[in-house]
């Protein structure tokens, strides 16, 4: 099988395995109301300051993405197919399939977590939209790109349950602390060319952990 | 070899009687004499401690991740035992820096914590330096553990350059030269320390790398003596 | 000699700090010493 191929018909599998049970679309969605939920609770009729309301943001789908994301290698493990995957394709389609599925799953995260925001909280306004969906797509690629290779080195371990939380948070700080600063500018209504500096530095993320990810694969998926 | 731990011993002596020792006064007249830094004062003689601590840890994950590049190339395992070895030290001084950096900012900034850059970043390479530790036992095999730590740590230093000029923006800082993003010279230039302090500092630096370098040959000897018990 | 440790109290500090490395370097010199013993051992096996 060529390259693209391959990739493509590994995005086409597991995207049609998960249409088909919704395993990680379920467990993602369920997380995602059981904290916001939690949240309401705690806040009553409380209105956090935006800063607050943009980290809040993030803590959900950064713990929703550590409980439900690690699957993509995970599920490969459990269900037996990780041999057959590699002895079917080269290493680079497998990890910018798993990719490009891990990219779905996060764009999928983060816009549940919008809407359940948007439903849940009267005080989270989005003034300014332009900045909110370019952070959003942005800060979802990037926890997806630098996940991926974390969710292939875990699958390999053995607890693997506490392990990918532990090893994602020093890696997904820049990332998150970046993706909060341009969610807080969002929703305090700032000018898109003022949130340009943490947009740029979301882009350089992106490509910095693709690039060496892939790089990297090989050595974590082939013995 | 032999030099090298000598004049580790020598030197961090040296330092910490110079350090301690050296009367400060406002005008200083000569070499034996310190100037009182404002707002500082005593507490001007952590600089040789705290920031040698601090800087020694930065090198040692960096030999630590460069080894860790050299066995997946390699695939020999004295090169993985050195990129252990040397994460351990580095996790030892990371924790010393962390402290020592927590105690300064508590006398001088009146807190223990205050998301200051430069904090946050030690802070960010202690939980580096742990989850490299919990990866690896979690992993049995010993060649898996090799190469799958290693990638971790090369991840993790890619990481590396987001701090040294994300944070800075992000966060106001209480640490001096928060605005440049320069490591380790920055905050010594911008005291404007004097000449003898400035050897001092210098000499202090080098001392506590010769002691990361001995400590490191040490744990690399206890390394490849327990692979080689491991193998009869 | 205690007066002027009571007085000088920056001497206090450095004593103990001395005392500490002093701890230190004894016990790398010990571990030094135990590994060429084990590396010795090694060779002749």
């Amino acid at each position: 099988m060529t390259g693209l191929s391959s990739t493509y018909a590994i995005v086409a599998k597991d995207i049609k395995s998960e249409l088909r049970l919704r395993y990680a679309v379920n467990a993602l969605v369920m997380f995602i109301v059981t904290s916001v939920a939690t949240i309401l609770f705690a806040l009553r009729f409380d209105r956090p300051s935006p800063a607050l309301y943009a980290g809040m943001f993030w803590v959900v789908v950064f713990f929703t993405g550590m409980s439900g994301l690690s699957r993509i290698f995970v599920s490969e493990e459990e269900r037996g197919t990780t041999l057959t995957l590699r002895l079917v394709s080269a290493p680079s389609p497998v990890y910018f399939g798993k990719l490009l599925f891990n990219c779905c799953l996060t764009l999928f995260l983060s816009a549940s977590v919008t809407i359940l925001y948007l439903l849940a909280f009267p005080g989270f306004v989005i003034q300014s939209y332009d900045i909110f969906l370019s952070t959003v797509v942005l800060g979802s690629l990037g926890f997806a790109s630098a996940v991926t290779i974390l969710a292939a080195i875990i699958a390999r371990a053995q607890t693997r349950g506490t392990l990918f939380p532990v090893l994602s948070f020093p890696i997904l700080i820049p990332l998150l602390m970046t993706v909060m600063d341009a969610t807080d500018r969002a929703l305090q209504g700032d000018e898109l060319a003022e949130a340009f500096g943490d947009l740029r530095v979301l882009i350089g993320y992106i490509m910095v952990m693709v690039a060496g990810s892939y790089l990297l694969f090989d050595y974590v998926w082939s013995d | 070899m032999r030099i090298v731990k000598a004049a580790a011993v020598t030197l961090i002596t040296f330092v910490l009687v110079a350090g301690i020792a050296t009367p400060m006064t406002n005008a200083p007249g000569s070499w034996a004499e310190f100037p009182v830094i404002r707002g500082l004062e005593q507490n001007a003689r952590n600089i040789f401690f705290h920031v040698p601590v601090a800087w020694t840890t930065v090198v040692a994950f960096l030999v630590s991740t460069y080894y860790g590049m050299r066995y997946l190339r390699s695939k020999n395992v004295d090169d993985d035992i050195k990129s252990v070895s040397s994460a351990g030290i580095g996790f030892i001084f990371c924790i010393l820096a962390t402290v020592t950096g927590a105690l300064w900012a508590r006398f001088n900034w009146g807190s223990y914590w205050n998301w200051d850059p430069r904090q946050t970043s030690i802070f960010v390479l202690l939980l580096i330096y742990g989850a490299y530790f919990a990866l690896r036992s979690a992993i049995e095999s010993e060649e898996l553990k090799a190469r799958l730590s290693a990638v971790y740590s090369i991840v993790a230093g890619l990481t590396v350059p987001f701090f040294i000029f994300v944070l800075p923006r992000m966060l106001t800082g209480l640490h001096p030269g928060a605005k440049a993003d320069v490591e380790g010279n920055g905050p010594v230039l911008e005291f404007k320390m004097a000449p003898n302090m400035l050897i001092v500092f210098f000499i202090s630096l080098l001392a506590f790398n010769l002691l990361y370098v001995w400590m490191l040959d040490l744990r690399v000897r206890v390394g490849r003596l327990e692979y080689e018990q491991s193998l009869h | 000699m205690i007066e002027f440790l009571r007085s000088n109290q920056m001497y206090i500090v450095l004593v103990i700090v001395l005392i500490v490395w002093g701890g230190i370097v004894f016990y790398l010199v010990l571990l030094e010493n135990k590994i060429k013993r084990l590396e010795k051992s090694m060779k002749r096996n």
